[in-house]
């Protein structure tokens, strides 16, 4: 007889994605996680959000992105950004590397975030943040910024106080975190 | 064992007056005992919550109410909210008002029976006191500084937040009649 298979708090998909069953999924078709990703629990992923286009024209299908070995922590919300754009407003497709850490309760509007970037707590509309970057807790990034890579940022609104050496990208993997759970 | 439904045992549901053209997510939590008045063009998102078991609330046309937000009447004498306001994920709004044009961005407390003037700007995680007046035009930032507004620019910012609701208008099935009874 095999095991029994206990129903544990995650889903786990065929790409290794764990999604905790309390996490708030809209618009899943919208939504491609690259694997190996965990999504803790109460956590909002708004794919629902999409491209807005013209009738007639090819519609992009995508809303969010979601690169390999990410943790998104409890709380926490990804939200694609929005603009008006001549005079039609749509949201615009956000992209997120590998290796990305998103802390308790952060709120994640950004336009693209490289691989081995740790978030502690919200960032700005349309933000383009680069690979190996530390976002300190409470920072707020105003919208449009474009952070290098690695630096350390933090203070409302968010600005470069450190940067990392280039060996950080080591301690940013993720890879340890998705054995635990 | 039939899989569980994930929406909890309903709780009284208050009553509604709602405009027709109002976009209300299936999601979206109302509660309490007192009316609860949606005029037209607004949009609510998933997973907003609005509690009246205080006092009624009224929210104005063109406003958009996102997911994760509370908004709670702080007593018998209710919450307005204008027309043209915008409330962020994660918000708490117990105010007794909020003026027209504001807006109340990520993370914001709006302590209870506070009065918020027309066209404030709450910038990200900043709090308002209980009982505290803001006046016309401010903006709040950073570790609570403040400024006021003198760009005039309220209308062009309305202009562009009725693109905004068009926009969510086609993104967000609307259930308006699961709450009309």
């Amino acid at each position: 007889m095999p095991p029994k298979q206990i129903k544990g708090e995650y889903i786990e998909t065929d790409t290794g994605n764990k999604v905790s069953r309390k996490s708030v999924i809209l618009g899943s078709q919208n939504i491609i996680l690259g694997g190996k990703t965990i999504i803790q629990a109460d956590c909002t992923i708004r794919g629902d959000l999409r491209r807005t286009v013209a009738p007639g024209q090819q519609s992009g299908n995508v809303a969010i992105a979601v690169g390999r070995y990410c943790f998104l922590s409890r709380s926490s919300v990804l939200r694609p950004p929005g603009k008006t754009h001549r005079g039609l407003y749509s949201y615009y497709p956000m992209k997120i590397g590998d290796h990305v850490f998103v802390g308790e309760g952060t709120v994640v509007e950004a336009a693209l975030i490289g691989s081995y970037v740790h978030i502690g707590k919200d960032c700005g509309k349309f933000t383009i943040i680069k690979d190996c970057v530390r976002i300190e807790e409470g920072t707020v990034i105003a919208p449009n910024t474009v952070i290098p890579s690695f630096s350390v940022v933090a203070g409302r609104p968010g600005v470069v106080v450190d940067e990392l050496p280039e060996t950080a990208v080591e301690g940013l993997e993720l890879k340890n975190i998705y054995r635990t759970i | 064992m039939p899989p569980r439904s994930r929406i909890s045992v309903e709780v009284a549901k208050p009553p509604v007056d709602f405009a027709p053209s109002i976009v209300v997510a299936e999601t979206a939590s109302l509660a309490g005992t007192h009316r609860i008045r949606i005029a037209a063009n607004t949009v609510i998102h998933p997973r907003a919550k609005l509690n009246s078991a205080l006092g009624p609330i009224t929210i104005g046309r063109h406003c958009i109410i996102s997911e994760r937000t509370q908004i709670t009447a702080p007593d018998s004498q209710g919450l307005t909210i204008g027309d043209g306001v915008v409330v962020e994920v994660n918000a708490v709004v117990e105010a007794r008002e909020v003026g027209e044009g504001t807006a109340v961005e990520v993370g914001v407390r709006i302590g209870k029976g506070a009065v918020v003037g027309k066209n404030c700007k709450l910038s990200p995680l900043t709090r308002v006191a209980d009982a505290e007046v803001i006046p016309d035009n401010t903006v709040l930032y950073g570790a609570g500084e403040r400024r006021v507004d003198a760009s005039g620019t309220a209308g062009a910012r309305r202009k562009l937040l009725e693109r905004h609701v068009d926009s969510l208008r086609v993104l967000i099935p609307s259930n308006a009649s699961k709450w009309m009874s």
